[in-house]
């Protein structure tokens, strides 16, 4: 059972699950805003609703190619990561292409989409997509320092920069890193604030503000695929937070339970939150989180 | 006649002939030039084998050229790129003033930098350095422009350098008797520990400045950008990496003897890393491509001293692999600003805007590079960065990790600069008549940057003489162990495999480009860029909608504290007070005959007063 054929239907299996569950999860947060702000909202399922219409509109007009490839880019980087990341514990339900890469790589597997797509915006010549390009780009620099903190804490404490081995270690010692390395879960979560652009951190898509920022020239299937690639994108980066922090999970239902739980810190924090301007959220970044990464480091090298 | 003389003499007889055949013919004088790198090139590669060494005696002085497994390594990246630019040169230089000088410096740099690696001896290693200085700063000052803001600044760099450099050769003399750099290796371990410091850092010195690392870069970014641009990729990508061979041998096979060397290399390695992130901070601030590129080179040649500097096998493979590779990928660039500049005479991104159209090809060869410079995989930079980071976490080093990661993560945000401000955003009316540039100047660019590609997916090419050359300094093989053919490996035994993930990235890409174009692409119009969605409104055809001035202000707001100091600043500092100093001189030697008849009546008034105490 080990063929190549096997292996790819895997993967396409985990795609298929990551969408499903992406989506969902994008539906619940709108739910959960609106009863937040005492709106009724819409239900649970209007995304799949959105996704359909998008796929079944035909699209009359491109930008040119680098436009027409910015979608394909993203959803690219969207599905490697996925790859990377074990979905459950066993490995043997969805037997990805884990092996084959290891924490670096998917730092960098990571950030091959957003640019991918960057240039996709850039060619529509739109300036609000340039300036949310620029805006995120931005981001990513203040972000990825308290979450690259983070993982070489992890990575320094045991040694290893395999997510595989990661999840090994609290098979072992029966206990999560959530609770063993605990600052360098709270740097890792607090960088995920911006991993995921909700308020106050939104200043990419920026609604009412930058039209949507780069996606704002796409529309069909070229919005379909930014959409589901967000979802696959969602998906990935909560179950990699599952299994580098949580302990991974054995079935879907935990896995579910624990995505979720996890996907509600961003949210909630958002709905509550107003926009910051860049530099702000630069600087968010780079004061108690990097502070926190800090702690993190120590934590590894001295205990 | 010996085969290591004909290169040399095929190199020097090409110079001048390519300089004088200007005024017969111009297409022979390309000829010329062409044959007068590429032959010597293929001579070399096809005739010369590593380990063959010729002596003679000059001056009474014993001299030794022959080249090494280490060397030949760098002679891949004088070599080819020496030759793919020389190709780039002739397009660029088509219709250009000056082209005798440009040929002859050109030539020469080439033979110099090769002369180098093929020096074992002090004598001729630092002719050689010399006429590579000489060459470059003739360059430099090509355009007749800031040939004193610039040019002089670069002259002095070098100058201290060469210094430096010259007092560590006079030493190494007096200890050893003879200037062999094999001897002075041999006898290093034993000298005493003042020697066994001031040596390398005298070198360190004379390399530093070509490698430009913090402080000794504030001449790189005005040289790089003044320079025309076929000089500056050979310059940038060849040229800074002779300061990083020297540098190599120092550390690898003097400081590595040393057991205090671990402070040594600590602090070369930081210096890289603040290199890397003030570089790359500086790089994100500029509006013109030259200087951005220039600034990105200072900060990418960081990583490779970092590399370097930290001493682990893999973080010596990791630097040496990210010498080759920014060889490549920051020549290509360079090519392209050149292309551009030729093209449109303007290199400046709030100028130019939305060529991706009229220069498909060079956009191409842009967008390879720049992916390969911030290191995403599947590209070649990718595996140098993982090198790093991995040898840097391995060998406990969190937070220069930090610092360098940072550095690479803001390098994204120039990297974005570069190709929006060139190739993307609002097709102006202004640039319509823009068309691609010569196919002699596209052709080098897209076979480097297919070469990144290549060795992206296969840095076993690479690491296998890169290997032989660190076992010719005394390490173990690395290979099976580090790296195979398209496997890389930590020393906690952690791998990525890159052959696996090329094709996973090919195949997704493939399967969503084909879901997006049947009934897309084909059925759909292309609209331009002013056909766009701007708060419901069609913008006008006069409307310039072109973003790029400013363009990452919020993040430098963000980090506007660290940019406040510049090295530059202090340097000048100690100008203007050394100016100070020459002005109060001048006040004493006023030039007028008059005062120094004073002087001397004074001296005489002063002799009488004190004779008896003087005289007594």
């Amino acid at each position: 059972m080990d063929s190549i054929w096997y292996k790819i239907l895997g993967a396409v299996v985990s795609f298929i699950v990551a969408f499903i569950v992406g989506m969902t999860y994008m539906g619940l947060s709108r739910k959960i805003t609106a009863r937040v702000q005492n709106r009724k909202g819409p239900p649970f399922y209007q995304n799949f609703i959105d996704a359909m219409k998008l796929y079944s509109k035909s699209t009359a007009i491109h930008h040119g190619l680098m436009q027409h490839f910015g979608p394909a880019f993203i959803m690219v980087s969207s599905i490697m990561t996925l790859m990377i990341v074990p979905v459950l514990n066993d490995g043997k339900w969805f037997p990805n292409l884990n092996f084959d890469g290891d924490l670096i790589f998917l730092l960098y597997i990571m950030v091959f989409g957003p640019l991918g797509m960057a240039l996709g915006a850039g060619q529509t010549g739109n300036p609000n997509s340039a300036i949310g390009v620029t805006r995120g780009l931005s981001q990513m620099v203040g972000f990825e320092i308290p979450w690259v903190m983070a993982l070489v804490a992890l990575m320094m404490q045991f040694k290893t920069t395999s997510i595989i081995d990661l999840m090994e270690v609290q098979a072992q010692s029966g206990t999560w890193l959530m609770f063993s390395s605990p600052f360098a879960f709270i740097a890792a979560v607090l960088a995920m604030l911006g991993m995921f652009r909700y308020s106050p951190f939104d200043i990419v898509g920026a609604p009412t503000e930058l039209a949507s920022g780069p996606v704002s020239e796409n529309g069909g299937k070229y919005l379909f695929t930014l959409m589901s690639s967000g979802a696959v994108f969602a998906f990935a980066k909560l179950t990699l937070y599952v299994d580098l922090f949580m302990g991974g999970a054995d079935n879907l239902i935990v896995l579910l339970l624990k995505t979720f739980a996890i996907y509600l810190i961003p949210m909630l924090y958002g709905v509550v939150s107003p926009r910051y301007r860049t530099e702000q959220a630069i600087r968010y970044f780079w004061g108690w989180p990097t502070f926190f990464g800090l702690l993190a480091i120590l934590h590894a090298v001295f205990f | 006649m010996d085969m290591i003389y004909l290169v040399f003499l095929i190199f020097l007889s090409g110079a001048v002939i390519s300089w004088l055949a200007g005024k017969v013919n111009h297409v022979l004088q390309d000829i010329l030039f062409l044959a007068s790198v590429i032959v010597p090139s293929v001579l070399f590669y096809m005739n010369v084998s590593v380990g063959q060494e010729v002596h003679f005696k000059a001056g009474g002085i014993d001299l030794s050229w022959g080249i090494t497994d280490f060397g030949w390594i760098f002679s891949l990246i004088v070599l080819g790129l020496g030759v793919l630019a020389a190709i780039y040169s002739v397009g660029f230089m088509k219709g250009k003033e000056r082209r005798g000088y440009f040929y002859f410096n050109y030539v020469l740099s080439i033979m110099s930098m090769l002369g180098i690696l093929f020096s074992k001896d002090f004598v001729s290693f630092f002719i050689f350095w010399e006429i590579m200085t000489w060459s470059s700063y003739l360059m430099v000052i090509y355009n007749g422009k800031h040939t004193q803001s610039i040019g002089i600044k670069y002259f002095i760099f070098s100058a201290i350098g060469a210094y430096a450099m010259l007092m560590a050769i006079v030493i190494s003399h007096s200890v050893t008797g003879n200037f062999m750099i094999a001897d002075l290796i041999t006898a290093y371990p034993v000298l005493s520990f003042n020697l066994q410091v001031l040596i390398p850092v005298l070198l360190l010195t004379g390399f530093g400045v070509k490698t430009a690392i913090m402080p000794l870069h504030v001449w790189a970014p005005g040289a790089y950008s003044n320079s025309p641009m076929a000089f500056t990729s050979v310059f940038s990508g060849a040229l800074s990496k002779m300061g990083v061979y020297g540098l190599s041998i120092v550390m690898l096979s003097m400081i590595s003897h040393l057991p205090e060397g671990f402070w040594f290399r600590e602090v070369l390695a930081w210096m890289g890393a603040v290199t890397a992130a003030t570089g790359t901070l500086w790089a994100i601030k500029q509006d013109d491509a030259k200087k951005l590129l220039a600034y990105s080179s200072v900060a990418q040649l960081g990583y490779i001293v970092t590399g370097i500097a930290i001493g682990t096998e893999l973080s010596i493979l990791a630097g040496l692999f990210l010498a080759v590779m920014h060889a490549i990928f920051k020549s290509t660039l360079f090519m392209a600003v050149g292309a551009i500049e030729r093209q449109t005479g303007t290199t400046n991104f709030t100028e130019v805007t939305g060529l991706i159209r009229k220069m498909p090809w060079t956009f191409l060869a842009s967008l390879m590079s720049i992916i390969a410079l911030a290191g995403i995989p599947p590209l070649g930079g990718f595996v140098g960065k993982w090198m790093l980071y991995e040898s840097l976490i391995t060998s406990d080093h969190y937070m220069l990790i930090i610092l360098v990661f940072f550095s690479s993560t803001a390098a994204f945000l120039y990297c974005y600069k570069f190709l929006f401000g060139f190739f993307l955003g609002q097709e102006e009316k202004e640039w319509a008549h823009v068309k691609e540039a010569p196919v002699l100047m596209v052709i080098p660019m897209l076979v480097l940057a297919g070469l990144s590609f290549v060795l992206g997916t296969f840095p076993g090419l690479l690491l296998k003489p890169i290997d032989a050359g660190m076992q010719a300094l005394g390490f173990a093989p690395t290979n099976q162990h580090l790296w195979d053919t398209s496997i890389l490996f930590n020393s906690w035994g952690n791998q990525v495999a890159l052959q696996p993930i090329l094709y996973a990235i090919l195949a997704i890409f493939v399967v969503f480009t084909i879901f997006l174009t049947i009934k897309g692409y084909k059925n759909t119009r292309y609209v331009t860029t002013k056909d766009i969605s701007s708060s419901g409104e069609v913008p006008k055809e006069h409307e310039n909608l072109t973003f790029s001035v400013n363009f990452f202000q919020p993040f430098l707001r963000a980090v506007e504290p660290v940019m406040r100091r510049q090295i530059d600043k202090y340097y000048n500092g100690f100008a203007n007070g050394l100016e100070a100093l020459f002005d109060f001189t001048r006040k004493i030697y006023t030039g007028n005959g008059q005062t120094y008849a004073i002087y001397v009546i004074l001296f005489l008034i002063i002799m009488l007063l004190m004779k008896n105490n003087i005289f007594g």
